[in-house]
Parts: C-alpha cells; structure tokens; sequence
C-alpha cells in the first residue's frame, strides 16, 4: 500500500505534472462525483458561470469547490498531525497548516450554512507518516489550491465572496512557498501562478485516489425542539 | 474612494463577521448577494485607479530589490531571492504598464535608507512590502473587470510566495494567520510613505 502510493507520486510527478495533462481533458459526466462532492458544487465552479447562472448559485457552487479542496487539506494535515510520525519544523508546519486549513474549512461551511457540501471520506496511503513523502504531498496539495482559487476568483459574483476568497486565496500562496521551502524547491518559481480550470482540478485530485468515498447523503432531520 | 473600494473596506475581516452571522439569512446575503452594478465609464476609472495603486506597489518593490543587488550587501540566501525577486516585479511592473497604457502613472521616487545595507534590514523591509502588496491587490480586487481580475490574480499570489519566501529564510512565521486582510488605498499610501516612498 505504502510503497504503491510513494511510487505512484513518484511516477506521476506529483499532482501538478499531471494537472498540466489535464489541461487536455474536456468536460464531461466524469466531475459529477469525482471529487466526491455533488454535482451541483462542481457545475458551480465552472459550468453554471458558462451557461450565465444565478449570481448566488455560482458563487455557492464556487465556495462548496473550495470547500472541498479545503476538506482535503485540513483531513491531510490533521491526519500527519494526528500520526505523530513528523517532526522539528515540518512537524511545526503541518501543525500550523493543519490550524489554518481546518479555519478555512469552518469558515465555508459558516457562510454556505445548510447548502454546504458534505465532507468527503479520505485515504492518504501513508503519505503522512514520512517527512519527504508529506511534504512532496503538501507542496503539490498548495500549489493546486493556490491554482484553484487563481482559476475561480474572476468568476465569483458578489463583492463579499470575491474579498473572502482573495484573503484565503494568498494564505494558500504562502503556505505553497512555505512547504516548497522546507522541501527545497524555489517557494516562487516563475513571476505570474498559472490558474487552473475546475475540471483540470478535479482531474489531479481524482488521479490521487486520495479521495476514498463521497460524503454520506445527509438525511432531513425534523427540526429539534427544546422546551 | 471609490464607493465599492469603501464598501469593500467596509467588510473587511469578513470571516469572522461571517462566521457570526452563519446560518442567519444575512449571513447568505452577505455572502451571497448580487455586486452592485454600476455605469460601463465609473468602473473603467476605478479599475484604473486600482492599477495604478498596484503599479505604484510593484515600482516601490522593484526599485528596493533593485538597490539591495546594487549596493551588493547581501549574502548567500538573501542575495539570491533579491536577485529574483527583483527580476519577478520588474515583469509585474511591466504587466501593470501594458494594462495600464498611456493612463499609467509615472515612477515616483523612494529612499529606502539602510534598509538595503544589512541583510536583517533588508528582510524586515521585504517582508513589510510583501504584505503590503498582497493587502493592496485584495483590497482592489473588487475594483477590477473580471478579464483584468482573472489576470492580477496570477500576481497576486506570487506577491504572497514572496513574503513567506523572505519569512522563510530568516526563521519568521511564514503564514500566521487563516487570512490576509486586505487595505484600502488610503491605508497603502501612507504604509508606502512609512516604507519609503517620497514623491
């Protein structure tokens, strides 16, 4: 299992070679579910924004996009942290990352409310338990956000949305310099970040197979009463 | 100000007050409400204003990593991200021009003191421009076309990976906080002055 998933990083060159493939990839039935969240969240991100939907539906499906990649990130940190298995300044950033994404995450879910996506089931194969491995995982993990929310930003609607994803969308560039620091890669490569389209996106996180089942289908519950 | 720019000011440090909010009707509205439309002529000026409060960003950047490799006073890891950090908003101050055309301002002049002299100051003086940038360009991000947007935004978080790069190679905090609050034009005026500008 383990060696599998070292080998496939390795092979595959991390996420971000195989989102310079998915450039290729045209969008199709494969995005309802790839990464585990509801078709709707998807759509939003790319689709409704095409077909010139609802102002508050595309910034919904935007959010509930970011949402999930902010699912990803926080389980990822949580889990090394959870492992004990990292240690000195990467075992401090990941502790710090791990914060920091987990506020990301309470913070979508706060202004999405009832319409947020639930969170998806995670496997990370063993990537954290090793320092390389982890951090090899968490340079890709922030570099894909930081394209991710660089692809999305023209297409939010409301000022309000636009300034809370801005906000987030620069504490992603930095944790992406920060771990591509402790890993030993140049923290900003070129002068201008390439964006990434949603299914492009999608695309490198479903190559991962890091997401193991969608969330489960929330029941309606009868409203609690107290008293 | 621009009305948006103050409305957008306005909801600074909108997570927590999102977060207050949750789950209440207004928080949604708040989140989710429509950006006030306005005439084709107002937002071509504000969008022109923004630029040229980046612009003025960017120029300040590029003249203090400029004079840091000039005056040859840093070593090893210093050195080297001045060199190309230098080379990286040289090309953002040329993006900014061509966006900008014949309504880009002029290079304003800077003295930025000792703060190139000594690899402790210079990364202190780094790191406050770095931030300042990155407040800049989300405090104008409203103010900007979708098309101009979608563009700044590839600039945006490079301005962000330096001021972790800079945090980085002196032992600071790359990332402390969840977000980076953006900051009026008014508010990066006066930092730019605190940080070196002069006219």
């Amino acid at each position: 299992m383990e060696g599998f998933c070292f080998r496939k990083l390795d092979v595959d060159g991390a996420l971000l070679e195989a989102a310079d493939r998915a450039g290729a990839i045209t969008r199709g039935s494969f995005l309802a579910g790839a990464l585990g969240v509801s078709a709707a969240a998807v759509v939003g991100a790319d689709e409704a924004v095409a077909q010139g939907g609802k102002s508050a539906k595309v910034d919904q499906g935007i959010l509930n996009y970011a949402l999930t990649l902010e699912y990803l990130q926080a389980a990822f940190y949580t889990e090394a942290e959870r492992m004990k298995a990292i240690k000195g300044d990467v075992g401090k950033a990941a502790r710090k990352l791990g914060s920091v994404e987990r506020a990301h995450v309470k913070a979508f879910k706060d202004v999405l409310g009832r319409n947020a996506v639930g969170r998806p089931s995670f496997d990370f194969q063993g990537v954290t338990e090793k320092p390389r491995p982890f951090l090899k995982t968490a340079v890709a993990f922030e570099d894909l956000a930081v394209a991710a929310y660089g692809g999305q930003a023209a297409n939010l609607k409301a000022d309000s949305a636009l300034a809370a994803a801005v906000s987030i969308y620069s504490v992603e560039a930095r944790h992406a310099a920060w771990m591509r620091y402790l890993f030993g890669l140049n923290p900003a490569a070129k002068a201008f970040d390439q964006p990434k389209t949603a299914p492009q996106i999608t695309q490198v996180v479903r190559s991962t197979n890091f997401i193991a089942a969608p969330p489960k289908t929330k029941r309606k519950r009868a409203p609690s009463f107290t008293g | 100000m621009h009305e948006s720019t103050q409305g957008m000011i306005q909801r600074a440090g909108f997570l927590r007050r999102a977060a207050l909010v949750a789950g209440s009707a207004a928080g949604a509205s708040l989140l989710l409400g429509e950006r006030p439309t306005e005439p084709a002529e107002a937002q071509g000026a504000a969008e022109k204003r923004a630029l040229n409060l980046a612009l003025l960003v960017e120029f300040a950047e590029a003249e203090f990593y400029a004079e840091a490799v000039r005056r040859k006073k840093l070593q090893g890891e210093l050195r080297s991200f001045a060199e190309q950090v230098s080379a990286q908003e040289d090309e953002h101050v040329k993006f900014l021009k061509g966006a900008l055309g014949e309504g880009a301002r002029s290079k304003p002049t800077f003295d930025f003191g000792d703060a190139t002299a000594s690899g402790d100051a210079f990364a202190d003086r780094a790191a406050d421009l770095e931030d300042l940038a990155v407040a800049a360009y989300a405090g104008q991000a409203a103010n900007l076309s979708k098309k101009t947007l979608q563009a700044a935004a590839t600039l945006i978080s490079v301005e962000a990976r330096h001021a972790a790069w800079i945090r980085s190679i002196v032992g600071r905090p790359p990332a402390n906080d969840p977000t980076d609050a953006p900051r009026s034009a008014d508010q990066v005026m006066s930092d730019l002055k605190r940080l070196g500008l002069r006219g």
